[in-house]
């Protein structure tokens, strides 16, 4: 449903938000004002790219203003703390990836844990990473990569520490049964500077950050890490298909709110999360960040939290990076 | 060479069409007021207009949020040289002797020369940018965690050199500087170092509010406690335009901050920021009078803002020929290519030429541009210091905060700065200089974990950062340049500086 603005229309919404008072926001007159989506990153990184695309859209689809507010800080944990502050009142959302959701509870003592404060909504998109080499490593396949893993050990950049390519790779590493050694930059974009300039041996890291070199041939893509090849990179094998067993793992951005929101609404946005996403325009542009979109809402979101939750808790474990 | 002047060509009949002229200029109108505004930087305001960027064509988008970078640089300086405010880490060498001119009653002498040497530099980059992007890009490439860290121990040796005082002194602040920079999250482990469990630390600290705090607050308390000194430049007003006399004599120190602001413009991780340092170290070694360093000589203001302005364009370089962002204003512009459905990386050039091209040249015509903006403006920036203080400094205060909490819409930020502002105006007071402070800072984040990076890569082994032969002479630089600026010579015009002061 549509839902137009017109100059009486508002005065009535308004003159009944008086009359309402304090009353407990309702499904059929949400949203009566701005909605906050809080993104736990810093204005122009690739989570705040993908929230200013999604809200803009949003917007549209349920008929009142979007606004991202960006509340950086302290390894994305302020934003999560913010929302899980606000009133559950479908006003104040979260913009909520892997990192904060489900990494950082196993690395930091959480003053709210994300899963028992905050209220899964919808999933908005799930993006594979790839395994990428430069000119250090002159290798074709991973059949080959997997080789000079073992004759010695190789070392790999990642966007930072705890970061999905930092994650990506240490599970590459346990699941191949290989050593790698970490060299954490600040951002993907250096590091993926230093594998070009052949100072380090490879990366796991988001298609966007090497695409662009990967089709020039300047690096070799040897695996995409989600369970289907990606679109753009046709030739290009999963890392199962390439003799990496049961080896996935991806950047995902999802939709949660503070835990207690009314059922209706929380059912709104995911039908609007929904409306977004069967968006020609918005398929596409969330196709060059090289993610594809997701349908799991509500309780199916949290199932899937928790699963990932579990899954990279034991490659916390294993690789031994708790902070304490 | 015939091609280059083909594909200026094609670039030129691109960024010459009425759209996109208009474009540019909205671009570097923003720029500039975001650049005056304290505080208010080109990453913010490139990421909230990004969305906008949606229903224009992708050359037409990256015209515009070009020029709102580079405008900003421009813009940054007026602050830097009106109200000692360096909103950037490249405009704290601008302030230095910049404002000095201001209180000299040369204000639009040191605007003219940031605008002219800007524009020259500017100019330049973009033929660089056309001639020389491929070789450059590659030799950006040679400086691993290796070299590059030789290449800020040579930086941190700039700092003792670019300081007036005490070397002890400037020793001190540069430390200080650096274990500012070490607060916050261990990039390795993660664990926390310095934050006294502050949640706000855990990322470190902005480098805009302690610039902010000891710069901007610290000049105000400074103000406001010795109220003679501020009416002094209030009385003087002097010349508004440089004379060709004057013009001649900071051409060389344009072009030689040029050809260092290009070079180390397209250096990975932020390496543009050392040009302005280099360029003042510079000239301050060839000058005849290097004990006016830091009183108000022009040439401190023409190298630096050309080296400034040519770093921000051949940071570009990197990110129009391999796809690959050196600083966040170049990680956002790969953020709006991606949005236009371009792929950024080497072939841009050969899929899009009339993108290449056309950004190219739209960065002179905005050069152009910025100067026919900002000279007429020079008259009235200059009598933005005949305010009376009492109005001028609640309104300055008032931007700084807006700036300090739009970085992360959070109090503590602004708090945090003011308490810096209270350290800088004692430290004034002691004696100590903070320009080597800010710049410690800045050098000390890179100094760290370039390091760490080298090291994890060579297993531990030091003698990586001599075996490689770039590393190895970037380091007998550092160490020849300390010799020099230790040794009795130096020491002396040190001396006399001091009983000047």
């Amino acid at each position: 449903m549509t839902f137009k603005i017109t100059r009486r229309g508002a005065l009535l919404t308004s003159l009944a938000a008086f009359a309402m008072g304090s009353l407990p926001a309702t499904a059929q007159d949400y949203p009566s004002k701005p909605i906050t989506l809080v993104v736990s990153y810093a204005a122009g990184g690739g989570t705040d790219a993908i929230a200013r695309v999604f809200a803009a859209r949003l917007e549209t689809a349920l008929g009142g203003r979007v606004i991202v507010e960006n509340r950086p800080g302290a390894a994305a944990n302020i934003g999560t703390e913010v929302v899980a502050d606000a009133d559950p009142d479908g006003y104040t959302l979260l913009i909520g990836n892997q990192g904060p959701m489900v990494v950082n509870p196993h690395l930091f003592d959480l003053p709210k844990d994300p899963a028992e404060t905050l209220e899964p909504i919808a999933l908005i998109a799930d993006a594979a990473l790839v395994v990428v080499v430069g000119p250090k490593l002159p290798v074709k396949t991973m059949a080959e990569f997997l080789e000079a893993a073992k004759a010695g050990e190789l070392v790999y950049g990642s966007a930072g520490n705890a970061s999905a390519s930092h994650l990506g790779a240490l599970l590459l590493g346990q699941k191949a049964g290989i050593a790698v050694k970490h060299v954490p930059y600040k951002g993907a974009g250096p590091a993926v500077n230093d594998l070009v300039g052949g100072h380090i041996d490879f990366m796991v890291t988001t298609i966007p950050s090497a695409i662009g070199l990967v089709q020039d041939g300047t690096l070799t893509a040897l695996a995409v890490t989600g369970p289907e090849r990606f679109s753009t990179l046709p030739d290009v094998p999963t890392a199962i298909e390439a003799g990496v067993p049961d080896y996935t793992a991806s950047a995902w951005y999802g939709l949660v709110g503070p835990k207690g929101l009314p059922p209706e609404i929380s059912a709104k946005l995911a039908a609007a999360t929904a409306e977004t996403l069967a968006d020609p325009e918005i398929l596409s542009k969330l196709q060059n960040d090289g993610a594809i979109p997701s349908t799991l809402a509500g309780a199916d979101f949290g199932a899937f939290m928790a699963a990932e939750r579990a899954r990279w808790g034991e490659v916390v474990k294993a690789a031994d990076i708790k902070i304490e | 060479m015939w091609d280059m002047i083909a594909n200026l060509g094609l670039g030129l009949s691109v960024a010459l069409t009425l759209k996109n002229v208009a474009l540019c200029f909205v671009g570097c109108l923003i720029g500039t007021l975001v650049g005056v505004l304290p505080g208010v930087g080109p990453v913010a305001t490139i990421a909230i207009l990004l969305p906008v960027t949606l229903s224009l064509d992708p050359t037409g988008a990256l015209i515009m949020l070009a020029g709102i970078y580079y405008g900003a640089q421009y813009g940054g300086s007026t602050t830097a040289i009106l109200v000692n405010i360096p909103g950037e880490a490249t405009a704290v060498v601008t302030a230095l002797d910049g404002h000095a001119m201001a209180k000299n009653g040369q204000a639009g002498l040191a605007l003219g020369l940031a605008a002219i040497g800007s524009f020259i530099a500017g100019t330049i980059a973009t033929v660089v940018i056309a001639a020389l992007g491929v070789p450059m890009t590659r030799m950006g490439l040679l400086f691993g965690p290796a070299e590059y860290f030789s290449l800020m121990v040579m930086g941190l040796v700039l700092a003792v050199v670019l300081s007036r005082g005490s070397i002890l002194k400037a020793v001190a602040m540069i430390v200080v500087g650096i274990l500012l920079s070490c607060i916050g999250a261990d990039m390795e482990t993660g664990r926390e170092r310095l934050t006294l469990g502050l949640h706000m630390l855990h990322d470190g600290i902005e480098f805009v509010v302690l610039a902010m705090g000891i710069f901007g607050f610290g000049e105000i308390f400074k103000n406001l406690a010795d109220p003679e000194a501020r009416d002094v430049v209030k009385a003087k007003i002097g010349r508004l335009w440089p004379t060709m006399r004057e013009l001649r004599e900071n051409l060389a120190p344009m072009l030689r901050g040029t050809a260092l602001g290009s070079i180390l413009g397209v250096l990975p991780g932020n390496g543009a920021i050392l040009g302005p340092f280099a360029s003042y170290a510079v000239e301050k070694r060839l000058s005849k009078t290097p004990e006016k360093f830091g009183t108000g000589m022009p040439a401190a203001v023409a190298g630096p803002e050309s080296a400034n302005n040519a770093g921000a364009q051949t940071s570009f370089i990197p990110l129009l020929t391999l796809g690959l962002p050196p600083n966040a204003v170049m990680a956002l512009m790969v953020g709006a290519m991606m949005i236009q459905g371009i792929v950024p990386g080497p072939q841009v050039i050969e899929r899009n030429p009339e993108l290449f091209w056309g950004l190219v040249a739209s960065m002179w015509i905005g050069n152009l541009m910025l100067v026919i903006i900002n000279l007429p403006l020079i008259g009235l920036w200059v009598k933005l210091l005949q305010v009376p203080y009492r109005l001028l400094f609640p309104a300055i205060v008032a931007f700084c905060c807006i700036g300090l909490f739009s970085i992360s819409n959070d109090p503590a930020q602004i708090v945090m700065a003011v308490i810096f502002g209270l350290i800088g105006y004692a430290l004034w007071k002691l004696d100590f200089e903070l320009a080597p402070l800010a710049l410690g800072f800045v050098l000390g984040r890179l100094l760290e974990e370039k390091l760490r990076q080298a090291l994890i890569i060579s297993d531990g082994n030091p003698l990586t950062f001599v075996t490689s032969p770039l590393s190895a002479s970037l380091l007998v630089v550092a160490v020849v340049a300390l010799a020099i600026a230790v040794s009795p010579k130096a020491q002396k015009s040190r001396e006399d500086v001091f009983k000047d002061a």
